[in-house]
Formats: structure tokens, sequence, C-alpha cells
């Protein structure tokens, strides 16, 4: 892996009058465990969708070192939604589901190729999911259905994961199973970027912590980042000390 | 039992009934399972009311009925979309609106203009045992295009359903399945008119492929059960109202919601225990 996994220079997104999020600049390295902290409509969703190219942006964004110009750039980027997001009925195994994120690779009348299936097999595999294949995503628990959301990531070739708000209403336990394979894919070389509310979780887990309210109001290490004035620019004077 | 399947077939005009109905009952479930997965049963059944403008313009004009019907099915899909771009306005909110200014231009055009010999009922509640030999043509060739559209975005449109922003990420055309899906929506309702009217044809789209996933957690499995359903409905139904000398299109709906009706209340006690059971997971 070459540059870095993530670059971005003056990005910022609008949605008709209203500023999301202005003037982001930061670079994240390979191998990185990096949490997105900021209160609710800070832009830590429009940040992940802008660098998938998922909402149109200012600024420029680098993902593995290649400058986005077009959509198909971007997919090196995997994006997992917030749990809200995802219709836990929906008629859809675990493999189909992490079979659509080879959907990059071909044109869309062409069948899986033995390559796709390998891919999806090996993904469903190092989320620890072997022998679920088959099971509808509904008969899932939700920090299964996680997992399978980050195979599918995985399976779409992507080494630059943004989870938005994955782990919220995740158990302690399963939240501990998440770090664990979080820590084996950054060994590997993947990037990961987590957004999420919980500022103890955010202090206790990840080596570094982008704060982000409009903008980037923060960017190091969580200790730093998470105390004293720098936490009350992120949130405001009500949520200094929360979590702790 | 033979006898009372096939004596109602021994005519041409049933035979072209049964014809049909069988593409009913192949091309309405199949296009009704995305209506059902993408919860626009609404808009379904509201597009089928808007072709009733396009009838009455064709008539006005002097062009091909087929060809009314389906225009104003696209400037429905294409309107709702344009209204959609307005964030106030929820989508149901849209489809009424616009839903109800097509119908109602439909109605008032046929009402007043004394150059349409057109009875209103015909297209309201269908008229199965008029079809012709080549309204059997027409409607067998719009089907296959509207079937093969679907079936060749199948993939696509499961990913697209499931999560928009994915699919988008890895290069799907999101809007424009979008409108591959309106436009199968839109023939699928004009192959209705002929059969089950416009009223009923929402039954046809909605009520086999709700009926299928009940059964199963696979789209595939879902579209094959839901165009089983669908072609016993249609021809279930056709069959019955020539030994009840009931009118067609409403049989053919009952049919369906009957079969509906049948499932829920054998899937229900396993329902019951799949939902305790996710959600004590979730």
């Amino acid at each position: 892996m070459s540059g870095s996994a993530l670059t971005t220079v003056g990005l910022g997104v609008r949605y008709g009058p209203t500023v999301a999020l202005d003037d982001v600049s930061c670079t994240v390295g390979w191998g990185e465990l990096v949490g997105v902290v900021g209160p609710n409509g800070a832009g830590k969703s429009s940040l992940f969708r802008a660098i998938c190219g998922l909402v149109p942006h200012d600024g420029t964004v680098e993902v593995a070192g290649a400058h986005c110009h077009h959509q198909r750039d971007r997919a090196s980027a995997g994006f997992i939604p917030q749990r809200s997001d995802i219709d836990p009925d929906f008629p859809i195994s675990l493999a189909e589901l992490v079979m659509t994120g080879r959907r990059r690779f071909r044109r869309s009348w062409r069948r899986p190729t033995e390559a796709d299936r390998t891919a999806v097999a090996e993904a469903i595999e190092r989320v620890g999911l072997s022998g679920r294949e088959r099971s509808p995503i509904g008969s899932l628990s939700g920090g299964q259905l996680q997992r399978g959301m980050l195979a599918r990531a995985l399976a779409q070739g992507a080494d630059l994961l943004l989870l938005d708000e994955a782990l919220s209403g995740v158990d302690a336990p399963t939240t501990a199973d998440m770090f664990d394979l979080f820590g084996e894919l950054t060994s590997a070389g993947a990037t990961i970027l987590v957004a999420t509310h919980d500022l103890a979780l955010a202090r206790r887990r990840f080596t570094r912590c982008l704060g982000i309210n409009g903008g980037l109001v923060a960017d190091g290490h969580p200790a730093d980042v998470l105390d004293g004035e720098t936490l009350e620019s992120i949130f405001g004077s009500r949520s200094v000390g929360a979590g702790r | 039992m033979i006898d009372w399947l096939t004596d109602p077939y021994q005519s041409q005009f049933m035979r072209n009934a049964g014809a049909v109905a069988l593409i009913v009952g192949v091309l309405s479930p199949t296009v009704g399972v995305w209506i059902v997965l993408r919860r626009l049963a609404y808009m379904g059944d509201a597009m089928s009311h808007a072709t009733l403008s396009g009838v009455a313009s064709a008539y006005l004009l002097g062009f091909s009925i087929t060809l009314g019907a389906l225009a104003a099915g696209l400037v429905m899909g294409v309107a709702v979309a344009v209204l959609g771009a307005h964030r106030r306005l929820g989508q149901d909110a849209i489809i009424g609106i616009v839903e109800t200014g097509l119908f109602a231009l439909g109605v008032i055009m046929i009402t007043r203009s004394d150059n349409i010999g057109i009875d209103l009922g015909h297209f309201l509640f269908g008229q199965i045992t008029t079809v012709t030999t080549s309204d059997l043509a027409v409607n067998g060739g719009l089907a296959l295009v509207a079937l093969v559209g679907v079936f060749a975005s199948f993939d696509d449109l499961r990913m697209t359903t499931f999560d928009p922003l994915h699919a988008a990420q890895v290069g799907v055309r999101v809007t424009g399945l979008r409108f591959v899906l309106l436009a199968a929506l839109s023939i699928a309702i004009v192959v209705c008119l002929s059969t089950v009217g416009i009223l009923m044809s929402i039954a046809m789209l909605v009520v086999p492929a709700s009926t299928a996933r009940m059964l199963t957690d696979r789209v595939s499995t879902m579209t094959a059960a839901s165009i089983g359903f669908g072609v016993t409905s249609a021809v279930g139904g056709l069959t019955l109202s020539y030994h009840l000398a009931s009118p067609p299109g409403a049989t053919i709906a009952l049919v369906a919601v009957s079969i509906c009706v049948v499932v829920f209340a054998l899937t229900l006690p396993k329902r019951v225990r799949h939902h305790a059971t996710t959600s004590a997971q979730r």
C-alpha cells in the first residue's frame, strides 16, 4: 500500500443553504484506527458520505493515494451505514449481501465468477461468520449483521473502512468482539474510521480521534481531543466530562 | 375435474382471455415483488388511476390507447420524481397530488367529450373476455420487454432496494434503475387494463408478491412463488368466473386475496415464533 489511506483537502458539504461540513483537511495513514466524534448533526455522516462520493462536496478527496475524480475511484472506501439505515427484514442472505460488494468488479449482466465466490467466502470467514452464509440477515443478531456489513466492504476490496455509528446500541461483549476484529484488520494494514457518540469508548479504544462539529475542530490522541477546552469546543460546555 | 378446468376454454374468446390472464399472472407479480419490497404499493395504485387520462387523451387524439396509458404512467413517474425534489412534501403526498390530477383530468375528458365512445366501466373493472388476438400480441410484446428489463436488472434491483447508497458507491445507476422499474410498472398496469381493470390492477401487483413474502426470505424464491400465485389467481379466477358467471376481474382479485389470507393463517404461528426470537436477538 502506497501513500496515505485517506487525504482530504478543504472538504465541505452543503445541503442547499445549510453548511453541514466546512473545510476539512486531514490525512489518515494505513493501519490507523480512528474515532470520529461529535454531537448529532455535527457532520460525521456527511464526512463519510463525501469521502465515498455519495453527496456532492467541495474540496478534494484521495483514497489509497488516488485522486477521486470519478465514483469508481472511491470504491476502495467501504461505507458501513448506521444500524437504523439497514432493513434487517429485507429478504437477502448473508452471502448475497456480501456478494453485492463484488458488483464493482463486473458488469450488471455478468454472473458472479468463481473468484467472486471465493472472495465472498474469505470475507465471511474473516469476520467470523463462516457457516452462516445462507442465513437470512433477519436471523442475525445486531453484532453479526454489522460483521456482515463489514464483510461486504472487505469483499468490495476496501482497505479504508468507514463505520457510521455502527456500534450504537450494540452490547458491551459484541463491541469488544468488534474491536478485536478491528485490531486484526488494522494489523493487516486496513484503515478504519468509526463515528461514535460514546466518549468513554473513544478514550479507551482509539489511538486517534477527529473532533467534528461543522468542520474539523480537533485531531490528535483521544486524551488530548476528549479533554477540557478541546472537548468543549467539539460538544459545547454541557458535555465536558461526559463518559469518563 | 378436468372438464371443469377445460370447458371454459372451448371458444376462441376464452382462449384469448386465458392467454392474457397468463401474461398478467406472470408480469404483474414479477414487477410487484419490487413494488412490495420498495413499499411502493400506493405508487402502483396511483399509477393505475393516472392511466385513465392517457386512455382518454388517446381516444381524443386518435392514437393507440395502450400508448396513451403507457405515456400517462411515465408522466406520473416523472412528475413524482420532479416534485419529490421539494423536501417539505412527503412522497405519499406527492403521489396523491399527481394521481388525483391525472385521474380527474381523465374523468372530465371522458364525461365532457362527445367524441369518446368509451365505456368507463371497461377500464375501471376490466373486460377480459373482449381481448382480441391483436390485443394479445401487443400485451405479450409489452410484457416481454418489461420482463426482460426486470430480470436483466435483478441483482442491481436487489442492491438498490436494500442499500441504494452502497449500490451507488459501487457503480450501479440507481436513478436509471428507478425509471426501469417505473416503466415496467406502467407496462404491467397497461396490460392489466384489459383484464382486471384499473381499479383492481393493484391486486395483481401487490397481493401475489405479498403472499410470497410471507413464505420466503430470498428474493429469487419470492419472485418464483409470486409468479405461481399470480398465474393461479389469474387463470383460476377466470375459470371460476366462467362457472359462477361472476365478473372476471373481481373474481381474479378475490382468488388472489383468498390465497393470501390462507397463507397468512398457515404461516402465523411460525411468524410469531420468529418475531419472538429475532426481537430478543436485536
